[in-house]
């Protein structure tokens, strides 16, 4: 299969907070297995999108989840008019031919499942296809980056030690609010004062965490809003729906943030 | 009123008091309220005067009238004294002088809440109607505007006479507030909102705006005097519990504009003043000004504040110039640039605000600022009454907190005594935190005496190896743990608590229900099923081509997940779980036992397999567990009436308690096994010189049972101490409470989170 349909043509909007960018341009001239850490909506995903457009390599996205399977990464055999025949899973389809492959919140998939990728993220560098009684070698070009969020609610779902250990982590988290308000700016297409009272509002909901949220507002959700504003919804309705809402089903925490962010509106 | 029309009622009123020595006291009553009252008022009050002599009120009352009149005359105004007067001499004829006086006594505490007209006129109702009463009532005021506002007076006044249908008796047990029906009727009648209402909204609203968050306790607002301005004394804010005479409406509104006003404070104030050679009237007018520029710096960060605090500018640029009202005028107009007011004084404060509005990052210019306008006021010989002073608008704290008093202490009388004693609160508390990190050995003979139960003759039930963190070897069998025969205690006790928590039980019914019903999984390779597995399907293909023997488990069905999880939650009853929560008779232990209650009810109902175990130590020798239930016990009247019987006492060997509770969690047959441990602070005990050994320990342990297939996790209650329980735990299997009011929903949240998969 061509991987043509998972190359990024333009360029997408990344805004660097840090020196990740030469961090994972580092580890992939190295082919260093790359774990990005850090709260929902920070920029994880975008960053990886980022970083494949900028290498010019194809990006192989799966989302994990619980009931995925070591042979939806690998592949499985189907049954076809000529017998059976092997198809390769995404993982294995990366290892192939040669993409970045992207774990994305892998805490998800069960511990079993995560196994598959240590024999890729070592010296090995291959992909035992057991089923099909195959040792892929890794392509030249291929990378494994995955995403996690750490917190005390992963306790149950957490990565093992020993897939931990074979990853350079970069850490996430909220852009200052000079950055944060240039992104909103350039993603919701607002004013930049907008931008700033969406990013003062975030601020706000974030003191809240672990007083009450267990996240405060992501930047996307600062996009969102601010594309509602752009929209035409009056900045109240609109945090109200991309913000407050989404965030919580307490209603005191409601009231609270919704109090909080009327004081930072004029 | 009296017609002596012949004379000038000021005349008679000091010839009277001539007659009875009283002259001293007139002519100073008289020197305050000559100043701000036109002649036609003073006329008028001396009438009122002349009106309680014709009933005979006698010397006492008039000598105290006339003091009253002089010190309630700020915050009152001589037409309010004169209308006081005329009722007092009313509740006189009808009560007679002694009750009279008692009145009297209390007008300082009336007009303080700013109710005395209406209070004189509900206890002259009382007067017609139940004249022995007046004198109980009276004596009571402060106790009973402590419980509802002033306004109200007149409502309990009512209600306490059809409550005591014409008898004197009762009416004598109703207004001496001995009769329980009186402390009812304070409490629902005054249908105030109270601070613990609003208390998570008003405090998250607050954490929302500035971290980190105020550490926020409500004071009860009876006593003398009344509290009624919050407080800021080092980290602690403390609020009033009940804003007296606040709608209910309002009061959410307050308690947020408050928190929000305090919060101002401690972002972008500086240091605290030195008191230097201020005087009262100068610290009042500095702390404004800096009330004024602490919050015009936050309406800069967040603009929405001024229509939280605006509400609460009620002064108006009329009435009469008395230090108070020009006080209040200029605190509106320092805040609201809409606000105009004639008055030079107020103008002259505006324009060196704004004169100094590059350097308002300084808080300097409020000492400078305060300075001057308070020089301006004394040399415009206004009268101010440190002692009644109080705040306004309502929100604002009382401003102690922005100054550093060294040993200063008059004037300000009581206020600085309150100032005084939150520094104590907060020294005990760290002496607490101290005794539980070291333990005192001198303590100990005493910490004996009310501990958990005599126990030489309860068995060792097991030796474990401790963890040497210097040496890094276990020492073998170095702890011996007994098994303390539960005292029982009265099992209602643990139901009455848990009902009243409405709320968060049938939240937690709900986790319990959503638990139940489980999620779908989708079990493969199965011998039956309405499903074919098209990837077993296709191995049998394969394998039967291949010539080999198929599996024929090639079927799929998905059914509700199996919950396989047993847990075991172990909890500390050391000596520090007696610790009181601030402001509450309510002790930790209490917390804990209801948060393990409520734990408890959910996992019975969900059938979940579950035991619970207090633990406690002194010395290695010594470590005591109390079993409250074991694994294939009913969570029954007997398991609550042990619950109900936990004592606190001793400290806390955590390491050997984890191993323990290890023992009994490893032969349980399920597929997870949790164990849950509920501290409050460090590992500490007797013969461990060094906390830290025990923290290793305890580390130690838990890789221990880790390897055993046992998940711990460590709930920890913050004190004041450093919390060890990441270090203990791991970050990720410790979940700190830093409120202990807390605890129960988020231990539950905590379960149902855990058990999830």
């Amino acid at each position: 299969m061509n991987l043509d349909a998972y190359r990024i043509a333009d360029e997408p909007y990344y805004r660097p907070v840090g020196n990740e960018i030469e961090l994972f341009a580092a580890a992939y001239s190295d082919r260093l297995p790359v774990m990005l850490k850090g709260p929902t909506g920070c920029g994880k995903t975008r960053f990886v999108e980022h970083m494949a457009w900028k290498l010019g390599r194809a990006l192989i996205t799966v989302a994990c989840h619980e009931d995925m399977t070591a042979s939806d990464l690998a592949g499985r055999f189907l049954l076809a008019p000529e017998g059976t025949v092997w198809h390769d899973g995404p993982l294995t389809m990366a290892v192939r031919q040669g993409a970045i492959c992207y774990l994305d919140e892998i805490v998800e998939a069960r511990q079993d499942t995560t196994v598959v990728i240590h024999p890729l993220t070592d010296a090995r560098r291959i992909l035992p296809l057991d089923k099909k009684n195959e040792l892929v070698p890794a392509h030249p070009d291929f990378a494994l980056t995955i995403s996690y969020n750490p917190g005390y609610q992963s306790a149950v779902k957490d990565l093992k030690e020993s897939t931990k250990q074979r990853f350079v982590a970069i850490e996430f988290s909220y852009p200052d609010a000079a950055t944060e308000a240039a992104i909103v700016v350039r993603e919701a297409g607002v004013d930049e004062k907008t931008a700033s009272l969406l990013v003062a509002i975030g601020e706000r909901s974030r003191n809240l965490r672990g007083h009450g949220l267990e996240e405060g507002a992501s930047t996307r959700m600062l996009i969102h809003a601010g594309r509602l504003v752009a929209a035409g919804v009056d900045i109240r309705s609109a945090t109200q729906s991309s913000i407050v809402l989404p965030i919580t089903d307490d209603l005191e925490m409601r009231d609270a943030l919704t109090g909080a962010v009327a004081a930072c509106l004029p | 009123m009296l017609a002596r029309a012949e004379e000038e009622p000021l005349k008679s009123l000091e010839r009277y008091a001539a007659q009875r020595g009283l002259s001293p006291v007139l002519r100073q009553t008289i020197a305050v309220l000559a100043p701000r009252s036109t002649p036609a008022e003073l006329d008028d009050w001396a009438e009122a005067g002349l009106a309680l002599i014709a009933v005979n009120a006698g010397a006492e009352v008039m000598g105290t009238y006339w003091r009253m009149s002089a010190q309630s005359f700020s915050s009152q105004g001589t037409s309010e004294m004169s209308a006081a007067g005329y009722l007092l001499a009313k509740i006189c004829r009808e009560s007679g002088s002694k009750a009279a006086i008692a009145v009297t006594a209390q007008i300082p505490i009336a007009a303080r809440a700013q109710g005395l007209i209406t209070w004189l006129e509900a206890l002259l109702s009382l007067a017609v109607q139940a004249p022995k009463s007046v004198v109980l009532a009276a004596e009571n005021t402060p106790r009973i505007l402590a419980g509802t506002a002033i306004a109200s007076f007149g409502e309990f006044v009512a209600a306490g006479l059809r409550a005591s249908g014409g008898q004197a008796s009762r009416q004598a047990a109703f207004f001496s507030l001995e009769d329980p029906r009186a402390g009812q009727l304070l409490a629902r009648s005054s249908g105030a909102i109270t601070f613990s209402d609003v208390e998570r909204a008003s405090r998250a609203f607050a954490t929302a705006l500035w971290t980190p968050p105020q550490d926020v306790r409500a004071v009860p607002t009876g006593g003398d005097p009344p509290f009624r301005r919050t407080a800021l004394s080092g980290p602690m804010t403390r609020v009033p519990e009940i804003y007296a005479g606040v709608p209910r409406e309002t009061a959410p509104l307050l308690y947020r504009a408050t928190l929000a006003h305090a919060g101002a404070h401690r972002r972008y104030g500086k240091g605290r003043f030195p008191i230097g050679q201020l005087k009262p009237l100068q610290i009042a007018l500095v702390s404004l000004v800096e009330d004024a520029r602490v919050e015009t710096l936050a309406m800069r960060e967040l603009p929405g504040l001024r229509h939280v605090w605006g509400q609460f500018h009620i002064a108006r640029s009329a009435g009469a110039a008395t230090a108070p009202s020009l006080m209040a005028r200029l605190a509106r107009a320092l805040f609201d640039e809409t606000f105009e007011d004639p008055d030079g004084w107020i103008q002259k404060g505006l324009r060196l605000f704004r004169e100094a509005a590059d350097r308002i990052h300084d808080p300097a210019i409020s000492r400078d600022i305060g300075n001057r306008l308070g020089n301006d006021l004394g040399q415009m010989r206004i009268q101010f009454n440190a002692k009644d002073y109080v705040v306004e608008p309502i929100y604002r704290d009382n401003n102690l907190g922005l100054w550093d008093f060294g040993d200063w202490q008059s004037q300000q009388g009581e206020s600085v005594e309150m100032e005084v004693d939150a520094a104590h609160v907060t020294e005990a508390e760290q002496t607490d935190g101290d005794q539980r990190n070291e333990p005192d050995p001198e303590t100990e003979p005493t910490v004996r005496a009310h501990s958990v139960v005599a126990p030489q003759s309860d068995p060792i039930v097991a030796t474990y190896p401790e963890w040497d963190r210097i040496a890094s070897i276990e020492r073998p069998d170095w702890t011996s743990v007994r098994e303390i025969t539960p005292v029982l205690g009265d099992p209602s006790l643990v139901d009455r608590q848990i009902d009243r928590e409405g709320a968060l039980r049938s939240r937690i019914s709900r986790l319990v229900r959503a638990s139940k019903l489980g999620r779908p999984s989708r079990l493969r390779r199965q011998n039956d099923g309405p499903e074919l597995d098209a990837e077993a399907a296709i191995d049998a293909g394969i394998s039967l081509r291949g010539g080999l023997l198929p599996d024929d488990r090639v079927f799929r069905r998905t059914e509700q997940v199996q919950r396989d999880l047993g847990v075991m939650v172990l909890i500390d009853v050391s000596r520090s779980t007696a610790d009181r929560l601030p402001n509450s008779t309510v002790s930790v232990l209490d917390v804990e036992r209801l948060a393990l209650g409520l734990l408890a009810d959910a996992l019975s109902r969900l059938g979940d397999p579950f035991a619970m175990q207090a633990f406690t130590s002194s010395g290695r020798d010594d470590v005591r567990v109390t079993r409250m239930k074991g694994f294939g016990e009913n969570y029954d009247p007997t398991v609550k009436a042990r619950l109900a019987g936990l004592t606190p006492g001793l400290s806390t060997r955590l390491g050997a308690a984890i191993r323990h509770a290890g023992m009994e969690l490893a032969p349980l047959r399920t597929h997870r096994k949790l164990l849950l441990v509920l501290t409050d602070g460090e590992p500490s005990d007797i013969d461990v010189p060094d906390p830290l050994d025990l923290v290793a320990d305890a580390r130690h342990a838990i890789k221990g049972l880790k390897l055993k297939g046992i998940d711990v996790f460590g709930v920890t209650l913050q004190g004041a101490g450093e919390d060890s329980g990441d270090a203990v735990f791991g970050r990720a299997r410790h979940m700190p409470v830093s409120r202990v009011a807390d605890l129960p929903r988020r231990l539950s949240d905590l379960y149902f989170r855990l058990a999830r998969r």
